[in-house]
């Protein structure tokens, strides 16, 4: 909606110059054209001017022109006289026969306002009488412009108001052609907003922008196609998998159920007791594999529901720790908390997010076997507006150019080392539960350096 | 006790081996009659005919899925259900829950599990309902009695507030484990917990008074710091 207000707005603006542009333009041709045409060769107005000046009265009563003003008169077909006093011509120059005569007042009044027996004429002041120029009959084209003096004093006015009242006209023309257009545009930038926003669109194909509504129709059936079959080829992955771990799992009851069964029965050996117990402790890791695997899937293809409600990351980092310790946490390994901001919130999957907590921990703890300080914080960026936890190690660590290899599945094409040990599901499914929460999983280590996991969630810190 | 070993068990799953080993397990137990049923059809039949006091139920069935024969089954008959199953996932088990399971185990399990969760069942619906009693310990020559709200030291008593004796039954039942403040806070406030920290403190500070020789330095209910604390109790 702002869009097309906007594609509307540059429309009348581009109009409103365009137009002022023009009216000048043409102004200025129009003004140059006529005084052009005015002053072809010399103004009528010039030439009897030249002509009065230029002639003379000798000492013996007669009179001369100098050659170039009679080259003027000749070049324009003109012929001139010197009206006296009395109406007698005094001196003339190629005068038709028919002007050969006196001429009373109301003559000269007639002939300097109109015409002289149709001849264009054109008069200027001698000091022995009126100089008369006339042109060919038909040459030219006489007009007496009289104006009211308040109409000339008002003209800057009038000219300012046919100025904006020609700008009011392109704005209103403008309007009106503009949202005919835009009427018509508008069905079509809606198309795009929706298909940028991956929403299914139909454009009716009518009018001049038929053929784009048909291609943004078309687009957006082709776009619908893609995304249906990469589901479908998502889900039929996913499938795959959740398959594959639910026929696991059964079989591997069996094989739990006996191995833990032979490790308690007291009738048998110690040695085969414990030998039962290895069968016991493998199918468990088979069995967390397995739904690792199905976990790390789901998050892959983005299948898994997210139950998701407000959690303290504070609250969560706490019990994950107190679990821990809980649970007999090797002497080696020292847990430490440090919460820097207590009410840092995000809205999450609790289950989910205890995981990669859990899975962080039992990285730094799984590489390594001979005991580290593991610290865990909280933050909260004030400017980002997301909160993060961070898993901090100070064990051995891992080279600079092996930290993206993490974060890729153990089989992945994009990895490019093979995986030391661990199943490695346990950092892609970090990044992954990460991702599921529209955050991130930062990691940054070097050799002997330890290992530092920040994920950064975004917050809805609400106080 | 015994009469629950006497119950009538059917086992519902399309696995033989899968049974059979569930059988060995629970006849090695001690229960005696045990019932087995590989579909749904087969399972009905047994059921209507033997009336089984418990049944250990697979979802994924030849004919059918363990979600529709329980809720067939809920038609005619309240016995309880234990769901066994290799779908995990949590729709699965609030599903199974939800149609009135009793319980819900996923594959694979440690069968010392499963006759647990069993046996609670079983004692639960078959015992007498015996008063469910709060726990009463002791912490030398203190008595803890939960049940009075009361702290006995010889002859004097310390009668223990409505506070403190939410947070010292959380910190009872989690014994020698550590208990997260924000889990105390909740014990006590309840969901909207969050700021009660520093009033939780207080709380603390008070038991102790009433619990320990020297509030202090306390021996019995330790500050973990940065977690929570933890009370200390000797398994008599």
């Amino acid at each position: 909606m702002e869009s097309t207000f906007r594609i509307l707005k540059r429309f009348i603006s581009a109009t409103v110059i365009i137009s002022i542009f023009l009216l000048i333009f043409n102004f200025i041709l129009l003004g140059v054209w006529v005084f052009k045409g005015m002053n072809a060769g010399h103004s009528p107005n010039d030439v009897v001017q030249n002509v009065a000046k230029s002639l003379r009265i000798s000492p013996n009563a007669s009179y001369s022109l100098d050659f170039s003003t009679s080259e003027l008169l000749r070049q324009h077909h003109a012929w001139a006289m010197l009206v006296d006093g009395t109406g007698h011509i005094a001196w003339n120059y190629m005068l038709p026969h028919e002007l050969t005569k006196t001429y009373s007042l109301a003559d000269v009044a007639k002939f300097t306002r109109n015409y002289l027996m149709d001849y264009p004429v054109f008069v200027w002041e001698h000091a022995e009488g009126l100089v008369v120029v006339g042109y060919p009959k038909g040459s030219l084209a006489k007009y007496q412009h009289i104006l009211p003096t308040s109409w000339v004093s008002s003209s800057p006015l009038r000219i300012a108001s046919l100025l904006i009242g020609n700008i009011a006209l392109a704005v209103l023309l403008s309007l009106f052609i503009g949202s005919k257009l835009i009427r018509s545009i508008r069905p079509l930038t809606q198309g795009i907003q929706g298909l940028a926003e991956d929403i299914e669109v139909y454009v009716e194909p009518k009018g001049v922008l038929a053929n784009l509504a048909q291609s943004v129709n078309s687009a957006s059936a082709l776009l619908r196609q893609r995304n249906a079959s990469l589901k479908s080829r998502d889900e039929a992955r996913s499938n795959w998998i959740a398959g594959i771990s639910h026929d696991i799992r059964t079989p591997l009851s069996i094989v739990l159920g006996y191995s833990s069964n032979l490790e308690e029965s007291s009738d048998i050996p110690v040695q085969k007791r414990q030998q039962a117990g290895i069968i016991r402790q493998q199918a468990e890791k088979l069995g967390s594999l397995v739904s690792d695997l199905n976990l790390v899937s789901m998050l892959e293809y983005e299948m898994q529901p997210l139950d998701k409600k407000p959690i303290r990351l504070s609250a969560l980092v706490r019990q994950a720790a107190s679990d821990f310790l809980n649970n007999g946490l090797d002497e080696h390994f020292i847990l430490d908390v440090e919460i820097n901001d207590e009410n840092a919130q995000v809205s999450g999957d609790e289950r989910l997010l205890m995981r990669s907590i859990t899975n962080l921990i039992l990285n730094s703890i799984n590489h390594n076997p001979d005991g580290c300080h593991i610290l865990l914080q909280t933050f909260y960026n004030e400017g980002s507006k997301t909160c993060s936890f961070v898993v901090i190690d100070d064990g051995k660590g891992v080279s600079q150019n092996e930290l993206p290899d993490l974060l890729e599945l153990p089989f992945s094409s994009k990895r490019k080392r093979p995986r030391h040990n661990g199943h490695g599901l346990g950092l892609p499914m970090v990044a992954r539960i990460a991702k599921a929460h529209k955050g991130h999983l930062l990691l940054s280590s070097d050799i002997g350096k330890g290992l530092r996991a920040e994920i950064v969630l975004p917050s809805i810190k609400v106080e | 006790m015994d009469d629950i070993k006497n119950k009538k068990l059917l086992i519902i799953d399309d696995e033989f081996e899968l049974r059979n080993m569930i059988n060995g397990f629970l006849r090695k137990e001690g229960f005696t009659s045990i019932f087995q049923a590989s579909n749904c059809a087969e399972a009905l039949e047994v059921i209507k005919s033997v009336k089984p006091d418990i049944a250990i139920l697979d979802v994924m069935l030849p004919d059918g899925d363990g979600f529709s024969l329980l809720s067939a089954l809920r038609q005619f008959s309240n016995m309880p259900v234990l769901f066994l199953s290799a779908r995990g996932e949590d729709e699965d088990r609030l599903l199974g829950l939800g149609l009135g399971a009793d319980d819900y185990i996923v594959k694979p399990f440690l069968p010392r599990e499963l006759i647990l969760r069993l046996t609670a069942i079983l004692r639960r619906v078959y015992s007498t309902p015996k008063q469910e009693q709060r726990p009463v310990f002791q912490l030398k020559e203190r008595i803890i009695d939960l049940e009075g709200g009361i702290v006995r030291n010889g002859s004097t008593e310390y009668p223990l507030t409505a506070k403190e004796h939410a947070l010292l039954f959380k910190l009872y039942e989690n014994r020698n484990r550590i208990v997260t403040s924000d889990a105390l806070c909740q014990a006590a406030w309840g969901d909207d917990y969050y700021g009660y920290e520093n009033t939780l403190m207080v709380h603390i500070r008070r038991i102790r008074e009433k619990i320990e020789d020297n509030p202090s330095s306390p021996e019995y209910l330790l500050t973990i710091r940065g977690l929570g604390y933890k009370l200390m109790v000797k398994e008599v």
